[in-house]
């Protein structure tokens, strides 16, 4: 009986393609954007990402990664003072202008690491070495900002091409010259500017006129304390904000600021409510689409129920019936959709824009609403098939 | 028919796409170990730590030698770096102006001693008054006493050292014009046994006690993870009872001031195995439990 409602699933292939068409866009629709979406989001917390350490130390008025409010220099012999500190470094995070050598200027986010310890560098360098950055006027920028900011070179045969900074190419910064010495591979920030790295000292000199240039107090905890813990133990004694630092959506605690990060840009932004109206869109989508032409498809079919009910069958097992129809277009809507989903991101992924992540949560939530809908669908061709006259395959 | 052959078709495509999409998902989670940094940090070993930042300065303090007047630079004999006693020329001022006026002063201190001793034998013959000698007599002191006052003038335009040590700082060069009460052009100082100035923000100033135990970590001086201590034990000698505005992080006279520190003096013995330096910045920790001794 089962094959049965297989092979009536299968046999109209009009009605099949129709259905498939309307679960898989659906799904895919989801799919895609809650990825588009979770993806810049996780580009509001990328100096999380990029910077790796237990817990960060903040002014008390700080909400999100990307907005440090300054801090006095003594504040990092405050937090060294907390107990339950192993140790701790100062970072200076700022947006500056770069002035580049063709006379053009580019918004830069600059970082200012630990002179001594280098604690906040980038854990991947493609080019140079991290030591260099002692040299005086030296800087490492990211691959994608060495991109960016690269020259434009007409070759002989007339054709420009855009050549990327490299070590030993320079440019300022607040009149100082900045030398690359290193490129590093770092995830790439919301603010859009690329990362130039360099040394906290030098990062001082860099924003001559500043009066208070400690962003953020990066700190590692003693073994046998938790990162929390101590976040607790610095607020009560520094009056200052501690977060631990854990970046991933699902997992990070009450405490992360790349968690106070993604909800101050959900509150204080239109991006979850232009993605949230895709992803309900394509719900809406795929309910219409698929409960139209499962409805349609019941109708038509609905002189072999009539038959089936007529051979003996109960209201239950027709239900059964349709409830497989509606399980297999379903799933085979799912694949497809995410299937088509995950090629788009794959691409956007190897471009790098615009951002895409799709979580396992995604899928699983994508799979769910999509077999939602299709039984939402089935639901209303039961109602049909229960009030069948099995009379009515003789009538005919 | 052929509806076997689509039904499994579609079925393995949707089946490919779950696959691929389990995979990309699965690259999803972003949460980077935290790895230590590329050099050892001056880590903390216990609790009841207090922090501080400090300045290695050599024990006598060091002297900053100044100019008795403006003038020009003639020579500058002290070399930085090298040892000097008490006495020895540093700084020596353009004298082109006081040797002559010296000689004149001297000169003119010869001719009325001798005017005063010409008179001497005529006292009481009538040729001369008892006024007139007194008169000559004290022009000839009052000229030796302005020789004198050239002479040492000359004198002063050598600046010596006034301390046993060494030369730290010479910033001057012949030729160029110092001021008096200016920016001292030499620095000398007795570096044979070093000192740290180590500053607490004033807000953890009531935690600090004296005679309270410390170690430092020398800044620069890098050691990769698990290199072995680099840390130097300090010895307590005082603590500073004027609280002042922070200037010890870069030494810069443009610093600006946005907190005052506690300022803590402890000692140390020079380590054998490496150099330390003058003017070197220290990250101090100051063991404030109760047993610490």
């Amino acid at each position: 009986m089962y094959r049965l409602a297989l092979n009536m699933l299968f046999g109209d292939r009009a009605k099949l393609a129709m259905l498939l068409v309307g679960l898989s866009f659906s799904a895919l629709l989801m799919a895609q954007q809650s990825s588009v979406f979770f993806g810049i989001m996780s580009w509001t917390y990328t100096p999380m990402v990029n910077i790796r350490a237990s817990v960060w130390v903040s002014d008390r008025e700080v909400e999100q990664v990307n907005d440090a409010k300054p801090m006095r220099d003594t504040d990092v012999t405050r937090v060294r003072s907390v107990d339950g500190v192993s140790w701790a470094a100062p970072l200076h995070s700022s947006i500056m202008q770069a002035r580049l050598p063709n006379g053009n200027f580019k918004l830069i986010s600059l970082v200012g690491i630990d002179s001594d310890t280098f604690a906040g560098a980038p854990a991947v360098l493609t080019v140079g070495r991290i030591e260099d950055l002692r040299l005086p006027n030296t800087v490492l920028i990211d691959e994608w900002g060495a991109n960016l900011l690269g020259r434009a070179v007409t070759r002989p045969d007339g054709t420009v091409e855009t050549v990327p900074l490299g070590v030993g190419d320079t440019f300022e910064l607040n009149d100082t010259e900045a030398r690359i010495v290193g490129v590093c591979r770092v995830k790439r920030a919301f603010t859009g500017g690329p990362f130039v790295y360099t040394t906290y000292d030098r990062a001082k000199a860099y924003t001559a006129g500043v009066r208070r240039t400690l962003s953020y107090v990066l700190v590692e905890p003693r073994p046998g304390v938790t990162p929390a813990e101590l976040c607790d133990r610095i607020e009560a004694e520094t009056g200052l904000r501690a977060w631990t630092s854990e970046t991933d959506l699902w997992t990070w605690g009450e405490r992360s600021l790349a968690r106070s990060t993604f909800w101050w840009f959900w509150r204080n932004t239109g991006i979850p409510f232009s993605f949230g109206t895709a992803v309900l869109l394509g719900l809406f989508v795929g309910i219409a689409i698929s409960g139209q032409t499962f409805y349609s498809f019941v109708l038509e079919n609905l002189r072999y129920f009539a038959a089936i009910k007529a051979m003996g069958a109960g209201s239950g097992l027709l239900a059964r019936m349709l409830l497989l129809q509606a399980l297999a277009a379903g799933l085979l809507g799912f694949g497809l959709g995410v299937g088509m989903a995950q090629a788009i991101g794959r691409v956007m992924i190897e471009k790098g824009m615009p951002p895409f992540v799709l979580y396992p949560q995604v899928l699983v939530a994508t799979l769910v609403l999509v077999l939602g809908i299709s039984l939402c669908s089935a639901l209303i061709g039961m109602v049909k098939v229960a009030r069948v006259d099995p009379a009515s395959v003789f009538r005919a | 028919m052929n509806k076997f052959p689509l039904r499994l078709l579609l079925a393995a495509v949707a089946l490919g796409g779950v696959l691929a999409a389990t995979q990309l998902a699965s690259t999803a989670a972003e949460n980077p170990a935290v790895s230590p940094p590329p050099y050892q940090p001056a880590v903390r070993d216990k609790d009841g730590l207090l922090s501080a930042s400090g300045l290695v300065e050599a024990v006598a303090e060091n002297t900053l030698v100044g100019v008795p007047f403006a003038g020009l630079v003639a020579d500058v004999p002290a070399k930085v770096s090298r040892a000097v006693k008490a006495g020895d020329p540093l700084l020596v001022l353009d004298t082109r102006e006081l040797r002559p006026a010296a000689a004149a002063a001297v000169a003119a201190a010869e001719r009325a001693e001798d005017v005063a001793r010409r008179m001497q034998p005529l006292r009481g013959t009538g040729a001369v008054s008892e006024s007139a000698l007194n008169e000559a007599q004290f022009a000839a002191r009052e000229a030796r006493a302005r020789a004198d006052l050239a002479a040492a003038q000359l004198e002063r335009a050598t600046v010596r050292s006034p301390i046993d040590g060494t030369v730290l700082q010479v910033s001057v060069r012949p030729g160029e014009f110092v001021a008096a009460g200016g920016k001292a052009p030499v620095v000398v100082g007795d570096i044979s046994r070093l000192q740290i100035r180590c500053d607490i923000d004033e807000q953890m100033a009531p935690r600090m006690r004296e005679g309270l135990p410390a170690k430092g970590f020398l800044k620069g001086e890098l050691a990769k993870p698990g290199a072995p201590d680099r840390s130097l034990p300090l010895r307590f000698v005082r603590i500073e009872p004027f609280v002042v505005p922070k200037t010890s992080l870069t030494g810069a006279s443009a610093e600006r001031v946005d907190t005052r520190v506690l300022q803590v003096i402890y000692q140390f013995d020079r380590p054998a195995d490496r150099p330390v330096f003058v003017g070197q910045q220290m990250d101090v920790y100051i063991d404030t439990n109760p047993d610490a001794k």
